[in-house]
């Protein structure tokens, strides 16, 4: 086969698959700061390896009120906003948060499937719900679960 | 039974052996290359010839992973000393190389659908709808391309 030819038409075939894929450019995560468990899930998620660049906010900044003010469930749930414009909000928004990182993405799709979303979903919303308490289990002494926990 | 008519057998038994193995090695070495290229093509879309060097080299250690194996399996020892145990030798023989060609061979596919897997969630948009759109200051596109297990 004529390699000319041939290279042209994987060349043709990627610019075809780079036009379809769209996904979000940067994602802005929105957490709550009074919560111990939720500082250390935004410590570790700024280590690990991301597809997409992160940007984190605490949800009663004055910066992240002024710009997604607008949004009903800030301060409540974990929100993800993408430059976009699209807002993921509690057990999507966790879903995200693994989407952009490249050790978890494989994982984020696993539990978006239809064996694992119902029991994600439920784990994701109890978690969010409990976040002060289990920042509780992890450090006895953190009655209210705003303390800081050891990273 | 003589010294002749064992040392007859044994060699009829490398034989077969040598020949069966080097033949089947050789076609399915052929057979991967030649159906595992349409993978890497996809694989590798943004660096099109990367796709023949990995299918090469994947090649190039199944010959010596196989031809390898098949060699040092090869002595027969004392195990043929009639023509019956000469068979059954030359089976069991033939059998366990078939075996493990088999495990390599899907042990081989299923590299070959981790390394298209891992390239196509590169390009993959979030696992989950998102549950609103913020307009945000200079940027008005909207996204719509997700299929969702949430919301």
């Amino acid at each position: 086969m004529d390699t000319a030819l041939w290279l042209s038409n994987v060349e043709a075939r990627a610019d075809e698959k780079f036009a379809r894929a769209r996904y979000p450019r940067t994602l802005a995560i929105l957490f709550d700061p009074s919560c111990a468990l939720c500082r250390r899930c935004v410590h570790w998620m700024q280590h690990q390896a991301s597809y997409v660049p992160l940007s984190f906010m605490p949800c009663t900044g004055e910066q992240a009120r002024a710009r997604y003010g607008d949004i009903p469930w800030l301060g409540d749930e974990l929100v993800v906003v993408s430059d976009a414009g699209e807002v993921w909000v509690g057990p999507a928004g966790f879903l995200t948060c693994l989407w952009a990182l490249e050790e978890y993405r494989e994982w984020s799709f696993r539990l978006a499937g239809p064996a694992f979303a119902p029991l994600a979903e439920r784990f994701f919303l109890a978690l969010s719900h409990r976040r002060r308490a289990l920042a509780f289990l992890f450090e006895p002494k953190c009655k209210d679960g705003t303390c800081s926990l050891g990273r | 039974m003589s010294f002749d008519a064992t040392a007859q057998n044994l060699v009829t038994v490398y034989c077969v052996y040598a020949s069966a193995s080097v033949g089947l090695t050789v076609w399915l070495a052929r057979t991967l290359s030649k159906n595992g290229e349409v993978f890497l093509d996809d694989v590798f879309v943004e660096n099109p010839r990367m796709a023949p060097a990995v299918n090469r080299l994947l090649v190039v250690g199944f010959y010596l992973l196989n031809l390898g194996y098949a060699f040092v399996t090869l002595k027969a020892g004392a195990d043929a000393l009639t023509p019956v145990q000469a068979m059954e030798t030359l089976a069991a023989k033939l059998g366990a190389l078939l075996l493990s060609l088999g495990v390599i061979h899907f042990g081989n596919l299923y590299l070959f659908h981790r390394i298209r897997r891992r390239a196509q969630i590169r390009l993959a948009p979030p696992p989950v709808r998102p549950q609103m759109h913020h307009p945000e200051p200079g940027s008005g596109q909207v996204y719509s391309g997700s299929q969702g297990a949430f919301g």
